[in-house]
């Protein structure tokens, strides 16, 4: 797996509004990043990052360019089925607000996905899974009997069981208190380096930033640098000074 | 109190469209029957005439105010209940429970008098035919021409806007009465469990039913007229009795059912899961159901028992027979339309509140096909309960009355009026259910789960 290309972005644009009232919330943005990577995206508010994480995902279509994940494109034509199909084959989610199914109980929750796609519901794994995340003994347990932290991690092993080529999380550690947000991360990154699965996370948080092996920083829709091997420090003072950079940037560009 | 009422009725006519439908069906039915009492005092009716014309309205207009309270209560409860958060709002900042109750009393008392002024062109109309079709039945004279008011629309008024503020009351009383705190929980979670009160209600209505229908068939059993009485009511309280136990049977049913539901896949799988976790929600659904089918079917049998039996003793219909026939068929068709307005908008309600949940099915990776499919099963799962409660309801008035008029506990009626109610309200419910959660999958995914 490691050396081949998990996600590759060719120029991807995504323009909201009607005519005479249009945002460029991505201006053409284009990256590659290998299997078993584990990249931040970071911005200012209103900088794109969501937008991008959702053209990514295949959660919505961009306005231009190309989205290929593991080889695949994300094909332009076909409805919303096509789209969920494309999504439940590669693709894991983490959001902030958790998005479990609030009926179902943690183990069937994990074990949704794949009935979803017609696969087998290995309940063995699936428990498997759970326990490697610290919930072995929730199994029966409905999301609104846990706390936040633990919702999160549910969340992840759902996003796992599936066995994804990228895992893309949506400010997965954006409600969470301190300790749970650290184990949180700690969960991401051992998805990332025992597990070898390739995970793509959007935060403004410095601090969540640092658990990744690259950080890409977006503005304006734009991708303005990157850093790797972060460390908080790094990333913040490089926030800190974004703007600048931008400025600078488009001086040289002659904008 | 009153000037947030008149805004937010302005703000937000479309909440408000259920309760408004159910007023002004109620204003023009009970103004159309009111208006026989205008007819029988302007034109000096007297004997069988004047009895007939009083009856018709003072049997519908009574009815008519108990079927537009419990059906505007549905309603108005469901809109305060989906404005649970705005409540707790305006009590965090300082609204006395009294001051939320005069709000809503407020908003229903200004429907309440809209709904009567437009009801009363259909309500003069409704009040025409109806008198054309007593002249063409002999039951009242040609020589009685039609009248309309004073009466009518001073019935019509009380009746609205009674029903409306009695409504409003109910409504608000549990939401006002609640902390801010536990009101904005309940927003968040908005379950409901089966209280005492309501299984007590259930138990002592059923009980009613089994009582009156017993009377039927044992010391009725040779008074035609007075066991059409009791037996044209059992129905009506096994039925109301089953939906107030209505969370409880469909826990129940929904748990025996599970295994094989999960056999057909993973719609089946979220159906089963959904009525045993939601299941208050899933009752306010099947509660109309029942009371739709219970009491359709078993008032048309009792008809059919009725011309059965008259025919077989080679009489004629006396003009009293065909006045309780009549009224009979109008009292159901009141209550079919009001239970059907209850089904249409629980539904509505209740799949609109889900729009969250179907955006978090398909982030997790159902396609919009598959969302519609399990909201395709629980509505049959739903429609197949509430009409099983519902014969089972109809049986109180079927099986005695039958004993009392036939005698056989099973009269030969063939199956087409319990296959046509059924028809009926599986139609709305498929197609509510089905409209509402389509028009919610619409909506992409990730904007469905933004709070």
């Amino acid at each position: 797996m490691v050396g081949s290309e998990a996600l590759r972005l060719e120029d991807v644009r995504k323009v909201y509004g009607a005519e005479g009232n249009r945002v460029t919330a991505l201006d053409g943005v284009s990256l590659s990043l290998p299997a078993g990577s584990f990249t931040a995206v970071m911005g200012p508010s209103g900088s794109g990052k969501s937008t991008l994480l959702q053209c990514a995902a295949g959660l919505d279509r961009p306005t231009g360019g190309r989205v290929f994940v593991a080889g695949a494109e994300l094909a332009a034509g076909g409805g919303e089925a096509a789209l969920t199909k494309f999504r439940r084959k590669r693709i894991g989610f983490v959001f902030q607000q958790f998005n479990l199914l609030p009926a179902l109980t943690v183990l069937q929750n994990v074990t949704l996905p794949l009935k979803l796609a017609g696969r087998k519901a290995d309940k063995r794994r699936a428990a498997e899974i759970l326990g490697r995340v610290g919930l072995g003994d929730r199994l029966g347990h409905l999301p609104a009997e846990l706390s936040g932290g633990q919702q999160q991690r549910v969340a992840i092993a759902r996003a796992l069981v599936t066995e994804p080529e990228v895992l893309f999380g949506d400010e997965p550690t954006g409600a969470l208190d301190t300790r749970s947000a650290r184990e949180v991360l700690g969960l991401l990154q051992e998805a990332v380096r025992m597990y070898g699965r390739t995970v793509v996370m959007v935060t403004h948080d410095p601090v969540a930033a640092s658990y990744a092996d690259g950080v890409l920083f977006l503005a304006d829709g734009r991708l303005v640098g990157s850093l790797t091997a972060p460390t908080a420090e790094a990333v913040a003072e490089r926030m800190t000074h974004l703007a600048d950079e931008v400025e600078r940037q488009r001086a040289l560009a002659g904008v | 109190m009153f000037a947030l009422a008149l805004r937010s009725l302005r703000k937000r006519a479309g909440g408000f469209a259920a309760s408004f439908t159910a007023l002004f069906l109620g204003a023009a039915i009970v103004m159309a029957f009111a208006s026989m009492l205008d007819t029988s005092i302007r034109g000096n009716a007297s004997g069988a005439a004047a009895e007939t014309l009083t009856i018709m309205a003072a049997v519908v207009g009574s009815w008519g105010l108990v079927l537009v309270v419990l059906a505007v209560s549905s309603t108005l409860a469901l809109s305060v209940r989906q404005r649970a958060e705005e409540m707790a709002l305006l009590k965090s900042i300082g609204a006395t429970p009294a001051q939320l109750g005069r709000m809503v009393v407020g908003e229903a008392a200004v429907l309440a008098v809209a709904a009567w002024a437009l009801g009363i062109v259909p309500g003069l109309l409704g009040g025409r035919a109806l008198l054309a079709m007593l002249h063409d039945t002999g039951q009242v004279p040609e020589s009685i021409g039609y009248a309309f008011g004073p009466v009518a629309p001073a019935m019509g008024l009380g009746v609205t806007l009674v029903s409306a503020v009695a409504a409003a009351m109910l409504a608000v009383r549990r939401t006002a009465r609640a902390r801010v705190a536990e009101s904005l929980a309940d927003a968040a979670i908005g379950e409901t469990r089966l209280g005492w009160k309501r299984t007590a209600g259930g138990i002592v209505f059923l009980l009613l039913g089994l009582d009156l229908a017993v009377i039927t068939s044992t010391v009725l059993r040779n008074e035609g007229d007075a066991a059409m009485a009791t037996a044209g009511q059992a129905d009506i309280c096994a039925a109301l009795g089953l939906a107030l136990l209505a969370p409880w049977l469909i826990r129940r049913i929904a748990g025996a059912l599970a295994g094989p539901l999960r056999l057909l896949g993973v719609a089946g799988d979220l159906a089963v899961s959904t009525l045993r976790r939601r299941t208050g929600q899933m009752a306010a659904v099947v509660m109309p159901i029942i009371l739709f089918s219970g009491i359709a079917a078993g008032t048309i049998y009792l008809q059919e028992i009725e011309r059965d039996a008259i025919r077989a003793a080679g009489l004629l219909s006396t003009v009293e027979q065909k006045n309780i026939a009549t009224l009979n068929f109008v009292v159901i068709g009141m209550i079919l339309v009001f239970t059907a307005v209850m089904l249409v908008n629980t539904l509505l309600a209740a799949t609109a509140h889900r729009r969250r949940e179907f955006g978090q099915a398909r982030l997790a990776g159902a396609t919009p096909g598959q969302v519609l499919g399990a909201v395709a099963l629980e509505s049959v799962l739903l429609t197949v309960i509430g009409l099983v409660c519902g014969a089972f309801a109809a049986a109180f008035t079927v099986v005695p009355f039958g004993i009392a008029r036939a005698g056989t506990a099973l009269p030969d009626l063939g199956p087409l009026t319990m296959a046509g109610v059924a028809a009926v309200a599986a139609a709305l419910t498929m197609a509510t259910a089905l409209g509402a959660a389509r028009r919610a999958v619409r909506v992409p995914a990730v904007e469905a789960v933004a709070v």
